[in-house]
């Protein structure tokens, strides 16, 4: 007990310098920003109080609110769609070595397949419609969890698929509670990077090829050299990224995998 | 070598499965084929029986063919010739009751994802049981292994011990009739051997079950069993069959020790006991 107490008491205050660290590095940030923007014109570098003030106004008119819940719609569906081919995708190419050898070419060359080239093709085959950015974010979402879905039914330990047929099984209960649980790390590392670079190419996207979004008023305001809006727009993406990541996907993370082995003690 | 079955077929098919021996193997033959090689023959005609009630141990040097046995008595690997019959019943006809037959691995093989209470509950998954029950079953298992407490641990936060009971916990779950075990506590300290040979002797005191368990030490079969069948290897077959007639408590016992010296010299093992001498 006074181990763990000894240990409980070590970290909080670990946790606290962290907090710290983080408010000195941003202040530092802001700090330098603002020297910059005092000896630069306002289209070059905005100067972060002109930026504050555009974000509440772009907040207060429902402008910034309704086009980030276009994009993040957009890129859920991308990442949604990906997730229901992708699977189903990597679990069959995982569990058949002759589909497997046959498929897996088609894997390095989609990801080689830049973000900008499917946004070109969507905007041939979908025009100016929120289906072209849905788009972009699939196909760059797809491999990256067809991939790690495959790797995950490589992972699977036969042993416990041994076990599975001494408990008799059926097939469909191995894959429940043998298979997925095995691939479920896989899946999420893989589902948490094709949300990430799904938000990136999202934007990529929507600055060429919709008439709504972050990327698109964020194109927008660049046309118009309303640099504090750009500014303005990035700030917002940054933070709703590190909410997402915060007070989503890590509490997600220690709740599913809380039966790992602690590394950090 | 079963003719009693004629006999007992003129009361019935039904009163002959009350009284069958718990496991029967019936001049089982099986060669292996490995890629690109001769086939290997593990078993030659290898026959014998597992009375109910009794504890009995196939004990044999690796290549004997005597894990390959017990995967035929839990119906893992079909014989190429004989019969193997559980209660009575041919598991090629396909009808044999497994919730009553339990298993137990080398190796502890817990799912790292699932707590101790949950890898048990594993075992009960394959029915229809509701999840509730499962998991008060679960918990008696526990119990009865002497893990009350660590339930809800999970398994890298237990020793090589405590997972091992864990494994027995999970084998006896399903309250079996007939408890199969390969090597069930070889990868563990001598230690913590023998306080889990104590427990599983305490555990089969209450339940009299039917326990046929693999072997390669001498020291164990004598611990464990009524009977001991002796293989020898390529391809396997019985060398002998020795019944063991020493009183429980076996575990430091001068009749062990002599017997175990007994069947080392008889077999024809050089190294001398490992116990040591009080």
């Amino acid at each position: 007990m006074s181990e763990a107490e000894a240990i409980a008491a070590s970290r909080v205050p670990a946790g606290l310098k962290t907090a710290l660290q983080r408010c000195a590095l941003a202040a530092i940030l802001l700090v330098v920003w603002w020297l910059v923007s005092l000896v630069t014109p306002a289209y070059v570098m905005p100067n972060p109080i002109r930026v504050w003030q555009r974000i509440v106004q772009l907040t207060a008119s429902g402008d910034l609110p309704s086009n980030l819940l276009v994009t993040l719609l957009r890129v859920i569906a991308g990442f949604l769609i990906a997730v229901v081919i992708g699977v189903p995708a990597g679990l069959v190419l995982g569990s058949n070595r002759t589909l497997g050898n046959f498929f897996e070419p088609v894997l390095p060359v989609l990801n080689t397949v830049s973000s900008a080239i499917w946004a070109i093709f969507a905007i041939i085959w979908f025009g100016l419609t929120p289906l072209t950015p849905i788009f972009v974010v699939l196909m760059t979402a797809l491999p990256l969890i067809v991939t790690n879905v495959w790797q995950g039914t490589q992972a699977v330990n036969a042993d416990f698929v041994e076990l599975a047929r001494a408990l008799r099984f059926s097939r469909a209960k191995t894959l429940r509670k043998i298979y997925l649980p095995s691939i479920l790390p896989y899946f999420f590392s893989g589902a948490r990077l094709a949300f990430g670079f799904g938000w990136r190419v999202s934007l990529v996207a929507e600055t060429i090829g919709s008439s709504s979004g972050v990327g698109y008023r964020m194109r927008q305001a660049s046309d118009l050299i309303q640099t504090d809006q750009v500014f303005a727009w990035t700030i917002v993406q940054i933070a709703m990224m590190l909410v997402i990541e915060i007070l989503l996907l890590q509490p997600l993370e220690r709740r599913l995998f809380r039966w790992r082995r602690d590394v950090r003690s | 070598m079963h003719d009693e079955r004629l006999d007992v077929r003129v009361t019935g098919e039904s009163a002959a499965r009350e009284t069958a021996p718990a496991i029967t193997f019936d001049a089982i033959s099986k060669s292996f084929t490995r890629p690109g090689g001769k086939p290997l023959e593990v078993l030659r005609r290898v026959g014998f029986v597992v009375p109910r009630g009794t504890v009995v141990a196939i004990l044999g040097p690796s290549g004997c063919g005597k894990s390959t046995l017990l995967n035929m008595a839990a119906g893992l690997i079909a014989p190429d010739a004989g019969s193997v019959a559980v209660m009575g019943r041919d598991i090629a006809a396909g009808t044999v009751d497994w919730s009553r037959v339990g298993y137990m691995f080398q190796d502890d093989r817990l799912l790292p994802w699932r707590s101790a209470r949950q890898n048990v509950a594993l075992a009960l998954e394959a029915g229809t049981m509701p999840s509730r029950e499962r998991i008060a079953r679960a918990d008696a298992a526990i119990d009865l292994v002497e893990l009350a407490g660590f339930a809800g641990a999970y398994p890298h936060e237990l020793s090589g011990g405590m997972r091992s009971r864990v494994a027995l916990a999970r084998s006896l779950v399903g309250e079996p009739t007939i408890l199969l075990m390969d090597e069930p506590f070889s990868r563990l300290d001598a230690q913590t051997r023998s306080a889990m040979h104590r427990e599983l002797l305490r555990i089969q005191a209450l339940r009299q079950m039917t326990i046929l368990f693999v072997t390669h030490e001498i020291e164990e079969a004598v611990v464990l069993a009524d009977q001991i069948v002796v293989m020898a290897p390529r391809p396997g077959r019985i060398r002998t069959e020795v019944a063991v007639t020493i009183p429980q408590p076996r575990i430091g016992a001068a009749a062990t020790t002599a017997l175990v010296n007994e069947l080392r010299q008889s077999l024809g093992e050089a190294e001398p006991a490992p116990e040591n001498h009080p």
